[in-house]
């Protein structure tokens, strides 16, 4: 019976590669023959990884899954300081271009068997002379394996050009490594049956390639703008949303500060009104107008309405001792005759009681400047605090509106319907 | 779906091709558009589908798919293939093709293609095919997919104070409609959480406290939708494990391993929480096409998943829902112009044009545009008087001011029970309900006064006879004490009002107005009627609510007419047991209405109009099958020769077809009364939409009907303008609503009963409204 490697042979071949990036954490990672593109789907979770690029020559393979690489809706919900890019190119490895070199990890799984051995020599060329990763994974069946699969001499797969003995990957491989300067070790997945190891070794051999330090000085500039070339197609390209994008760090940070904001309204205005918003109680009230009905619909506030004395002073008590929340100035307005009133909440207080700030922040003057360049934030003169509306006086400008609303002039059009009709008769 | 029984009402069946006899006729026309995009295909076009057979036979469907795939010269580069069933857009060149393929271990295998059927554009498969090629095109354009829509996660709104994120996106749908196949597209928005669900539990927790925090938190979470960090699946959650951690262990292939372990080593996820309880998921399908045993529940880390949606806690959070409606409430025009710039992405993106052209599809560049009629207003009879409403504003409440009621009875005794801290709002109520009541025709004797401490208790001891309670605040449990107090165990009538309503000086007018209206018609009082021009006619509402909590009983509800001017109504609520018909129940309920019309006329009706709300897409067989034998099962227990006339409509409120007017060249709203009865209705049905309502702000919805049964031989014109005249007839809203009234009647009924009584109400309460 032919061995069955459990788990999967091709899996175990990724998980070689897993193991690789968990250990040496390389931040830009490209897969050569990245097909449809499998592996990648499993290394984009290794966040170590900042720019993960695949490459095959048949664009339709890559194009089958390729979307199956964006971020998860999840990844957009709670973004991360991690920066992932991810970019899949049709080309040959037989080909240069620049976008893919100076990267810490090149795989190239189960890929070379495919090439002529002509295209070996481009291939070892490409890699090694011109991409100069810090490290090579390379695998490819180990021809003295095939005697243990009970099948008709030949390869493993009909596109394949050749397959090697060890000692012929290992003749390939220390060539490499004299001509363009790295240290290579033997290794492999697919374990022999018992006893049998040291004679035939492990069905995929693979080797890793590590770039001798300082060896590759000239190289390693690309300096020379003229030598760069771009013969790779880009088919898909997309960057994982994270926190270094200053758009997202915004929008991250603004919605933090809101949400401890309006928590420490809702804990200050409780306190000092004595009612407790049961948040477990629903509003509703018996008469409120029905919420299918759209047009004009009335609802109750829980809480009972504020008749504080603008610019009143209170200590908030209770954990923050040092906060002071106040109604703020009760600027009249004269049209309305309404009290224009806010909570002011410190950045200070803020900033002590939620740590995420800081780490999103740095400095509380960072803070500051990000706040005050953000349209949602209301802060105060002197840039010290967040202003909040109170609610309850938008409701009321809400319910004004209703009156307004309901003399909206539209011309009274007569009524047409006969009042003496009779649909029975017309049936 | 096809209609059923005995050529009641299959229109098709007796309709020429290109007339539709179910059109109506009235009301004036106008232009319209609607969010429907035609699907425009090559003349002649076909889908080609084939059977595909291998010898030797192979197991796997990858397998067969990679055989297959081998002979993309042959087969071009659009194909779909499930592993049995291939559909091109272009035909072979022979009926039967053989190819030849190698497997990695160098099998030879034979692949034999037979052409098997050329599908036309309408035809079911090739709609459902539209429907997955749509799919890739979403996908293409970085559209995320959340449940059955796609969102574009890249332009996030944020609620911060409540932790939510919408997403804008777009529901779509493909289907045959009357003259043309068309897409079918809204503007959607989807609420997801910026927390885990394990921040979320924890915040709870510290809210609530330890002893409350299971029952609350199963209450909270159980029948939400989560996602996780690890792929892109949604999970319902079903259940909580209470007793697992993520230190619990699976079977994997061969292998125990633990959640956090395979976590880790499968998506590189580190669990922080090795404490965190786990949530269940029952995935419904079966794992493999193998028939293999269906794999057990989902175990979900909480640490791993985030909720998507609202709690039905935050939907009954005003302040929730007027911040979310302020991001995602669209005026007509903003809504017309998202819809065109959808579709001219598609038609601008290189990628999802190769993909489209490769099928020979395309869509059409414009909505739909079509005709639709409006209604004339109806007159509203009140008493002596009769009087015209606005009709954009679709709202008579200031029309009706000073003019007195049809009929209403006297408030002989009743109780008004308050707290010592509301004891000067609840004067100051007894003392405008007496001012406002006068003029209404609503005598009012005094009411005894009562005060009451405010825990629940003391507020039961003090309950007896006809009875306002002014609460405090909105408490759920307390509200629901009382009610289930005064509709159970001591059925009579009762009105809350909660002080914040009636503490305002300068509105109490119009809040003692509505609440006298309020309490006229729990007891039986007649507002106002409209012209109904049928006869010993009833109208049927019926409705459903699914208490998703509490052992998931269903509660249906029938509303009955009982005069002819649609202002008395008999209802009847049922609670569903397990495993049996909702409609099982209902049946009982409307012979007691039949009982009940008969009392009240002296004769039973020669006509009855059942409109069933509150039906999913998937159950419409079921209604159309089952509800309507059970109805006709209900008449014949009257009598072997009462033989009704019998229709029944089912009534959509949450569609996503919407219409647009173009009124002096400003993108509005239709007029409340727009019919519209052509294009967008589907060719198999009798079906036609109103917009009844009129909304302030915000895009109108418009309600779908769908007759189902029809033996009246009632003209589809009159069919929806009764339905039109019904919605008129609310009484707890001055003006148009969405649905005819027995519907929301009935709507009601259901909610008060599910959500706080639980229990079938006293009899005594049958023929009054009093769950308004």
């Amino acid at each position: 019976m032919d061995p069955v490697f459990s788990p999967p042979l091709h899996r175990q071949r990724h998980q070689f590669v897993i193991d690789f990036v968990k250990r040496n954490k390389p931040k830009k990672v490209v897969d050569l023959g990245c097909s449809e593109c499998n592996l990648l789907q499993k290394l984009k979770f290794h966040r170590e990884i900042e720019l993960l690029v695949g490459v095959d020559i048949n664009g339709a393979n890559i194009k089958k899954k390729m979307h199956g690489l964006a971020p998860m809706s999840t990844d957009y919900l709670q973004p991360s300081f991690d920066q992932l890019r991810i970019e899949l190119y049709q080309g040959s490895v037989t080909q240069e271009d620049a976008r893919l070199r100076g990267f810490d990890l090149v795989t190239s799984i189960e890929l070379i068997e495919h090439l002529p051995l002509a295209d070996v020599e481009r291939f070892s060329k490409v890699v090694f002379g011109y991409m100069t990763p810090v490290a090579v994974i390379v695998s490819t069946p180990n021809f003295e394996f095939n005697h243990l699969f009970h099948q008709p001499a030949g390869f493993r797969h009909s596109d394949h050009k050749f397959e090697w003995t060890r000692a012929e990957f290992k003749s390939w491989a220390l060539k490499v490594c004299l001509e363009y300067g790295y240290a290579v070790e033997f290794t492999g997945v697919g374990q022999a049956p018992p006893g049998q190891q040291e004679r035939v070794g492990f069905c995929s051999q693979i080797g890793v390639f590590r770039r001798l330090e300082g060896r590759q000085n000239g190289n390693m500039s690309f300096g020379d703008d003229a030598e760069d070339v771009f013969q790779y197609t880009l088919l898909y390209s997309i960057n994982y949303p994270s926190l270094h994008n200053n758009n997202i760090l915004q929008r991250v940070l603004v919605s933090e500060v809101l949400y401890w904001a309006e928590k420490m309204k809702r804990n200050w205005i409780e306190e000092k009104t004595g009612e407790r918003d049961d948040t477990y109680a629903l509003c509703r009230a018996e008469w409120e107008g029905e919420e299918c009905l759209g047009a004009s619909e009335q609802h109750m506030e829980m809480e009972d309405k504020q008749t504080a004395a603008c610019g009143a002073e209170m200590k908030n008590p209770g954990e923050h001792q040092e906060s002071e929340l106040f109604w703020t100035n009760g600027e009249r307005q004269q049209e309305s005759l309404r009290l224009h009133r806010c909570v002011s909440v410190p950045l200070a207080v803020l900033w002590s009681c939620c740590p995420k700030l800081s780490a999103l922040s740095g400095s509380l003057s960072n803070l500051r400047h990000i706040l005050m360049n953000d349209p949602e934030v209301k802060l105060s003169h002197d840039g010290s605090a967040v202003l909040l509306n109170d609610q309850e006086q938008d409701l009321e400008e809400e319910e004004e509106d209703h009156d307004d609303l309901e003399d909206s002039g539209y011309p009274i059009c007569s009524h047409s319907v006969e009042t003496e009709e009779d649909w029975e008769k017309n049936v | 779906f096809r209609r059923i029984s005995a050529g009641e009402v299959g229109r098709k069946r007796w309709t020429p091709p290109g007339f539709s006899r179910c059109r109506g006729t009235s009301g004036a026309a106008i232009q319209l558009t609607a969010n429907f995009f035609r699907i425009v295909s090559r003349p002649q076009w076909v889908l080609y589908q084939y059977h595909v057979d291998f010898k030797p036979p192979m197991e796997a469907r990858r397998l067969r798919s990679a055989l297959l795939f081998q002979h993309e010269e042959v087969l071009g580069s659009a194909r779909s293939f499930d592993g049995a069933i291939l559909f091109l857009p272009n035909r072979l060149h022979n009926k039967e093709t053989v190819l030849h393929s190698e497997t990695r271990n160098g099998e030879k295998v034979q692949i034999t293609v037979t052409l098997t059927n050329e599908l036309p554009p309408t035809s079911p498969v090739c709609i459902q095919f539209y429907n997955i090629i749509f799919r890739r095109i979403l996908r293409i354009l970085d559209m995320q997919q959340i449940g059955r829509n796609y969102y574009n996660p890249k332009d996030p709104l944020n609620i911060p104070q409540h932790r939510l994120t919408i997403w804008p996106g777009y529901t779509t749908t493909i289907l045959g409609y009357e003259s043309s196949i068309m897409l079918c597209t809204d503007v959607s928005h989807k609420v997801l959480r910026s927390e885990t669900v394990l921040d979320f539990m924890s915040n709870l927790r510290q809210k609530c406290g330890n002893q409350r925090f299971p029952e609350i938190c199963a209450k909270e979470l159980v029948g939400l939708i989560v996602l996780t960090k690890y792929n892109n699946k949604t999970y319902r959650i079903d259940d909580i494990a209470w007793d697992h951690s993520p230190n619990n262990t699976f079977t994997r292939g061969d292998k125990d391993i633990s959640f956090k372990n395979y976590y880790k080593t499968q998506y590189n996820l580190d669990i922080t929480d090795g404490n965190q309880v786990l949530l269940v998921s029952h995935v419904k399908k079966a794992m493999g096409p193998s028939g293999g045993p269906p794999p057990g529940p989902a175990m979900l880390i909480p640490e791993l998943c985030y909720l998507t949606g609202l709690t039905d806690k935050m939907r009954a959070d005003y302040n929730i829902m007027r911040d979310l409606s302020t991001h995602t409430k669209l005026e007509p025009e903003q809504r017309e112009g998202r819809l065109n710039r959808f579709i001219s992405n598609i038609q601008t993106n290189t990628d999802a044009q190769v993909e489209l052209d490769k099928w020979g599809l395309n869509f059409d560049k414009q909505l739909l545009h079509l005709t639709g009629r409006v209604l004339p207003a109806e007159r509203i009879f009140q008493g002596p008087k009769s009087y015209d409403y606005n009709p954009r504003a679709a709202d008579w409440s200031k029309e009706m001011r000073g003019v007195p009621l049809i009929s209403s009875p006297v408030l002989e005794s009743w109780l008004m029970l308050y707290t010592r801290r509301n004891s000067n709002e609840a004067q100051s109520l007894l003392q405008t309900l007496n001012r406002v009541s006068g003029p209404l025709g609503f005598r009012m004797q005094r009411a005894v006064m009562i005060e009451y401490e405010d825990h629940q208790e003391s507020l039961l001891r003090a309950l007896q006879q006809n009875v306002v309670v002014v609460l405090p605040s909105i408490r759920k449990d307390k509200y629901d004490s009382v009610k289930k107090y005064l509709c159970v165990d001591c059925p009579i009538p009762s009105q809350c009002v909660v002080s914040r309503t009636i503490s305002k000086p300068q509105t109490l007018m119009t809040v003692a107005t509505k609440i006298a209206l309020q309490m006229a018609c729990k007891m039986g009082g007649e507002l106002w009627s409209v012209e109904i021009p049928l006869k010993q006619l009833m109208i049927v509402g019926i409705d459903c609510y699914h208490d998703t909590i509490a052992g998931k009983r269903s509660i249906g509800a029938l509303v009955a007419s009982l005069n002819q001017g649609m202002s008395r109504w008999f209802s009847k609520c049922v609670l569903q047991h397990k495993g049996q018909e909702i409609m099982d129940g209902l049946k009982m309920a409307l012979s007691a209405a039949l009982k009940a019309y008969l009392k009240f006329n002296n004769c039973l009706p020669s006509r009855i109009i059942v409109y069933r709300d509150g039906v999913g897409d998937g159950q419409l067989h079921s209604v159309v099958n089952y509800e309507v034998t059970q109805i006709k099962d209900s008449i014949n227990s009257m009598g072997h020769d009462y033989m009704p006339k019998l229709s029944v409509v089912v009534v959509k409120k949450r569609i996503s077809s919407r219409f647009f007017a173009h009124i002096n060249g400003k993108v509005s709203n239709p007029p409340p009364g727009t019919i519209v009865d052509s294009e967008v209705t589907r060719p198999e049905w009798y079906d036609f939409y109103i917009v009844s309502q009129a909304v302030r702000s915000g895009s109108v919805s418009p309600t779908h009907y769908n007759v189902v049964y029809d033996t009246s031989g009632l003209k589809p014109d009159h069919m929806q303008r009764l339905t039109y005249k019904l919605c008129h007839m609310y009484f707890n809203w001055q003006g148009i609503i969405r649905v005819p009234a027995p519907c929301q009647y009935a709507h009601k009924l259901a909610f008060l009963v599910g959500q706080s009584i639980h229990r079938e109400p006293g009899v005594k309460l049958d023929d009054l409204l009093f769950y308004l």
